[in-house]
């Protein structure tokens, strides 16, 4: 069971080949409902894509990665406890450290870690109940440190080279993600799936995703640091 | 010639991306730096370095009721330059060597300076 073995099933009719018609699905609707907040209402936001424009590009493909990992463990639904508590780790960590990292770079650390911690523990706690209690501590851990630890590291960053950083954090985010895909795979070859889930549920979670994120970096609060 | 549905989203996923990043990536200013507001009188102007791994000079005297302008130099680096004093209400991100922070001091006494994260300390003593 090699990596080329599931490259291939990338095509199959089951959840695997669901997953990158999943990313396109999302980074469409991102896309779609930033374009329509530019056009309704950003575009009279001063410096709005000098300013935004690079971290909210970042957090839309982060999201479009960690939404197919969601539907890949909802679609098994029962995991053992091991890989269970590898999902909740997973997902908690990369969904809270993400959103912090980009929230930081244009709120400071309180409103980054905020939203961080919230997004990390909730779809920790979300994918690490397919073990039970075990995913969903690791889970709830996991989004609480991973939140705290991105908008941290932006803000410690911001004299630095923070904006290259952004690209190495979301690179190594996603071989982290897609080695996740990769996990479950491997550990769900004799179980048949529940559901292959539909587009809604990837369209509802990339608009609230990046609607919530867009606000927060446009209109939020923001610490001394960048009032 | 027939397509596999893989590789048709994977060229869709591609060009979703570039066409965005093409237009969210293009830069224009973005500097964020504020200065401070130019107050009467002669200003007194204080330069700090930084030295095993603190402001230096981290003891600072002023005269009161005369406005304070305070650079950071290029040696300070990190969150350093992220330069706080509470209890006059300045909380700057000096970006450049230029930008300053610039306040009137209207008290006298002894007050602590430091970086946002309060890794770096100093004294400022208002006479």
């Amino acid at each position: 069971m090699s990596l080329k073995k599931f490259m291939k099933e990338l095509g199959n009719d089951k959840i695997e080949g669901e997953l990158v018609k999943t990313i396109f699905i999302s980074l469409l609707a991102s896309f779609a409902i930033l374009a329509l907040l530019y056009f309704f209402k950003l575009r009279y936001v001063e410096n709005f894509i000098p300013k935004y424009g690079i971290f909210i590009f970042l957090a839309i493909l982060g999201y479009s990665l960690i939404i197919p990992s969601v539907k890949h463990v909802r679609a098994y639904k029962e995991f053992a406890c091991m890989s269970g508590m590898m999902i909740g780790m997973t997902i908690g960590m990369i969904a809270g450290f993400l959103p912090g990292f980009y929230l930081a770079s244009t709120n400071g650390m309180f409103m980054g870690s905020v939203l961080g911690m919230a997004l990390g523990m909730f779809l920790g706690v979300w994918n690490g109940k397919c073990c039970g209690i075990m995913g969903v501590m690791e889970g709830i851990m996991a989004g609480f440190m991973g939140g705290l630890m991105g908008a941290m590291t932006s803000t410690m960053m911001l004299n630095d080279n923070l904006r290259t950083m952004a690209f190495v954090v979301f690179g190594i985010s996603a071989i982290i993600l897609i080695g996740l895909n990769y996990m479950i795979y491997k550990e769900t070859r004799e179980m048949e799936t529940s559901e292959n889930g539909d587009a809604f549920f990837t369209i509802f979670w990339s608009i609230l995703l990046t609607t919530i994120t867009t606000w927060f970096m446009v209109f939020g609060p923001r610490s001394a640091l960048f009032s | 010639m027939i397509i596999k549905k893989t590789t048709l989203y994977f060229a869709l996923t591609f060009i979703i991306i570039v066409a965005a990043g093409f237009f969210l990536l293009s830069r224009g200013d973005s500097n964020q730096n504020a200065t401070g507001s130019v107050g009467s009188g002669s200003v007194q102007k204080v330069v700090i370095g930084m030295k095993n791994l603190n402001y230096y000079p981290n003891t600072i005297k002023v005269k009161a009721n005369q406005p304070v302008r305070i650079y950071l130099d290029s040696s300070v680096t990190g969150c350093l330059r992220s330069f706080t004093i509470r209890d006059f209400g300045i909380a700057k991100y000096l970006k450049t060597p230029d930008d300053y922070v610039e306040f009137m001091p209207t008290k006298k006494g002894t007050f602590r300076f430091a970086c946002s994260m309060g890794m770096g300390t100093g004294t400022l003593v208002v006479e």
